[in-house]
């Protein structure tokens, strides 16, 4: 049993950390189109919220949350990230959502403690 | 169970072991300074297993909780927590001297494509009012822009000089062009423009040279001129035949009679001293919408120096007048020309210098109203292949030129190609290409005949763009190549022929790579040969021994059904057969056309020459097979006969 609560507690788990992310996504954004006077708003509370679930996970991480939304415009895009970690405990996970008029690329990093 | 009870067991071990030990620390919490969080930790995981002994024991029952869902994890959370309080004071510990084992881990990308953006515009080029060239700008009225004056003079004594009636009725006067004038005036047949004329004969007296000049100069006379002599020369041509036709067409006067009765006829020449002297014939073609008109464009008169490089005359069958319709010319040597098919009045001619030029007859000008640029996005090699394809309204001029580009170009638009593309066949060898045809209704899949002596199909668009196949089997640079196009119950347009240097003249299919059948009755280079228009088994060719041949496939495949040497002194260059089928422009290299009639019981299909036709060619293609089994036995890489 300690094992098995330790291994739940000390590896980042992808699949959770996915779909907080995309709640925290569509409950933010969810049916609206691209407004510039808004967009402030919609990256602050996809971040918050992404960050307020992962805590309540409450496993011995640290968080790093980015949230980009580009406007479709015809623009290309190009991101790429690296980590220097320990790569049994310490994960990644990019979730990239759109609709007819953004993108929205959130990038969620969990180190462990 | 039992293993749950077991389990059990030691949750409550553990939960008492818990207690005890909280004991101990808050205790030590006084002594214990330095880590709040540690205690508030505690303090709240105090709080949090005082109330949850029992939840842990009940959660314990739910026990394997699935990930994600929000209510068991904050019970983990909380269990973790009730845990994780007991290890803290062991975790710090264990924390720091935890192995941390550190490696770069793989890159994460994320890409959002560009959107393309497809546009399409349209652009028209309007006529340069007035051309500056070498002889520097000339005021803008005057028509004949870069001729000099002399030579319109001269135009004017040519013109009228073939219109002899009006020395014999006895005004001798000398050739100043100050006479000119009032010799048109006075003269009685001329009666449609004696009126006009009248006009001026008041003013005449009173004018001055230079006055007199400027008249002559001005738009409106010389469109006058144009438009009137050439009305006054086919009526007074007309008179004259009027007598002459029936006594002239049978007394057989020219000396060119088939071997066989009369295959193959001339019917007239076409030849003119002044623009066509001393000028071999660089193409011919006949208009569609005006069927009497014959285009002919010709290379540089070398013995002249004054006069244009290049020159293109249309001529009429229709009169027997003598002297061409309309006359244009332009810098560089005429390589290729032909009528826009969709544009009554536009001609095209492709250049020694890689520039296409328009002309148009609805201007009084001789020199090109339209041309393309002389720069490296159009054609900087000879021009020997322009087409016009496509349909009334959606039509391109196809132009090739010998450096293998191939130019696609809207008629409105000459200062830019619509789309160019390098004709490359294998390791981007560039194809030297001497002619072209388009298979019969396509205006996407063509054939090119090269000085390399092969034969290339090609397509301008879709996946294969570009050179498809090669068909090597000529020991000569390619000549002229001409696809089928009788329209007929059977299609027979994969065929082509093509004609070269060495003397032979070869039918292929286009979907074989070797070819059909070669014609080898002729003793010197064959330059042009093109399939009749309106019988599929018939086809003629030229060459520079002046022999001009009628081969008809269904009744004799060895030799030609008719010969005629034009003269033994001239190279044929060119031949275009009329869309009748029934007479056959020939042109030669000293600016000589010859009109052929055919015979009706060739020139015209029977019913039966498609079928039969297609029985030749079954035959002709089993004489191929045999013919490659041979040359496999005889172990030689292409037939040599």
């Amino acid at each position: 049993m300690d094992d098995f609560q330790s291994g739940e507690e000390t590896a980042f788990v992808v699949d959770e950390v996915t779909n907080i992310i995309k709640e925290a996504v569509e409950g933010s954004i969810g049916g609206n189109a691209y407004q510039h006077n808004k967009v402030n708003q919609w990256t602050s509370s996809v971040v918050e919220q992404c960050l307020n679930q992962l805590t309540k996970l409450s496993k011995p991480f640290k968080y790093i949350v980015t949230c980009v939304i580009m406007q479709k415009n015809g623009a290309g895009l190009h991101t790429a990230s690296s980590c220097y970690w320990d790569n049994q405990t310490d994960g990644s996970c990019t979730v990239r959502w759109e609709n007819k008029t953004m993108y929205c690329i959130v990038s969620v990093f969990g180190l462990a403690i | 169970m039992a293993d749950r009870k077991a389990e059990l067991e030691r949750k409550k071990a553990r939960l008492e072991q818990m207690r005890r030990e909280r004991k101990e620390k808050e205790l030590s919490k006084t002594r214990n300074v330095g880590d709040d969080s540690k205690t508030s930790v505690k303090s709240s995981g105090s709080d949090a297993s005082g109330a949850e002994p029992d939840d842990i024991l009940r959660e314990f029952g739910i026990s394997p909780a699935p990930e994600g869902s929000p209510a068991t994890p904050k019970k983990a959370a909380a269990q973790s927590q009730a845990v994780k309080e007991v290890e803290v004071p062991t975790s710090v510990s264990h924390t720091t001297p935890r192995k941390v084992r550190l490696s770069v881990a793989k890159v994460n990308e994320t890409s959002i494509p560009p959107r393309e953006n497809v546009s399409y515009s349209k652009e028209t080029q309007t006529i340069i009012a007035d051309p500056v060239d070498k002889d520097g700008g000339r005021h803008g009225k005057s028509h004949v822009n870069d001729d000099n004056d002399l030579d319109f003079i001269e135009n004017l004594e040519g013109s009228s000089s073939h219109a002899h009636q009006f020395r014999g009725h006895g005004h001798s006067h000398g050739h100043g062009h100050t006479h000119k004038m009032p010799h048109v005036e006075m003269v009685a047949p001329a009666t449609t423009s004696e009126e006009q004329n009248k006009e001026h004969k008041k003013p005449v007296p009173e004018l001055s040279e230079e006055e007199k000049k400027q008249i002559l100069m001005s738009e409106g006379f010389q469109k006058f001129f144009d438009h009137s002599s050439r009305i006054v020369e086919r009526a007074l041509a007309e008179e004259v035949d009027i007598f002459a036709d029936y006594s002239g067409k049978d007394s057989g006067g020219k000396d060119d009679e088939a071997m066989a009765g009369e295959r193959l006829k001339v019917n007239r020449d076409f030849y003119d001293d002044k623009w066509s002297k001393h000028r071999i014939i660089t193409s011919l073609d006949w208009s569609a919408q005006h069927p009497e008109l014959l285009l002919s464009s010709y290379g540089s008169n070398e013995d002249a120096t004054n006069v244009p490089d290049g020159v293109a005359l249309i001529w009429n069958i229709k009169y027997k007048k003598d002297t061409p319709e309309y006359v244009f010319h332009c810098q560089s040597p005429v390589m290729s020309s032909c009528f826009a098919k969709f544009h009554p009045n536009l001609v095209l001619g492709g250049t020694y210098s890689g520039q296409i030029v328009l002309w148009d007859n609805r201007v009084n000008k001789r020199t090109p109203v339209q041309r393309t640029p002389l720069s490296a996005s159009a054609h900087t090699h000879p021009v020997y292949c322009i087409t016009v394809v496509g349909t009334q309204n959606a039509h391109n001029l196809i132009s090739v030129s010998n450096d293998g580009k191939l130019c696609s170009w809207s008629l409105d638009m000459l200062s830019q190609p619509q789309d160019s593309m390098e004709l490359q066949h294998k390791q981007s060898k560039s194809v030297a290409a001497t002619c072209s045809s388009f298979l019969s209704g396509d205006a996407n899949n063509f054939i090119v005949g090269s000085e390399e002596c092969l034969v290339y199909s090609a397509s301008r668009h879709g996946s294969k763009a570009g050179i498809n196949e090669a068909y090597d089997a000529h020991q000569g640079p390619i000549t002229a190549i001409d696809t089928h196009r009788v329209p007929g119950q059977i299609d027979f347009s994969p065929y082509f022929l093509s004609s070269s240097f060495d003397w032979t003249v070869k039918l292929w299919s286009i979907k074989e790579q070797k070819y059909l059948c070669s014609f080898e009755d002729n003793s010197d280079y064959v330059s042009d040969v093109q399939w009749s228009p309106t019988n599929p088994a018939l086809f003629s060719s030229v060459d520079i021994m002046g022999r001009l041949d009628l081969w008809h496939l269904n009744h004799e495949t060895e030799v030609p059904t008719a010969s005629v040497v034009v003269d033994t002194n001239v190279a044929l260059n060119k031949l275009r057969w009329h869309q009748t089928g029934h007479h056959i422009g020939v042109g030669d290299d000293m600016g000589r056309i010859y009109i052929y009639d055919v015979a009706e019981n060739i020139a015209n299909p029977k019913a039966d020459e498609w079928s039969k036709f297609v029985r030749t060619l079954q035959e002709m293609k089993q004489q191929a097979t045999e013919r490659e089994e041979d040359s496999t036995l005889l172990g030689s890489a292409a037939p040599i006969r």
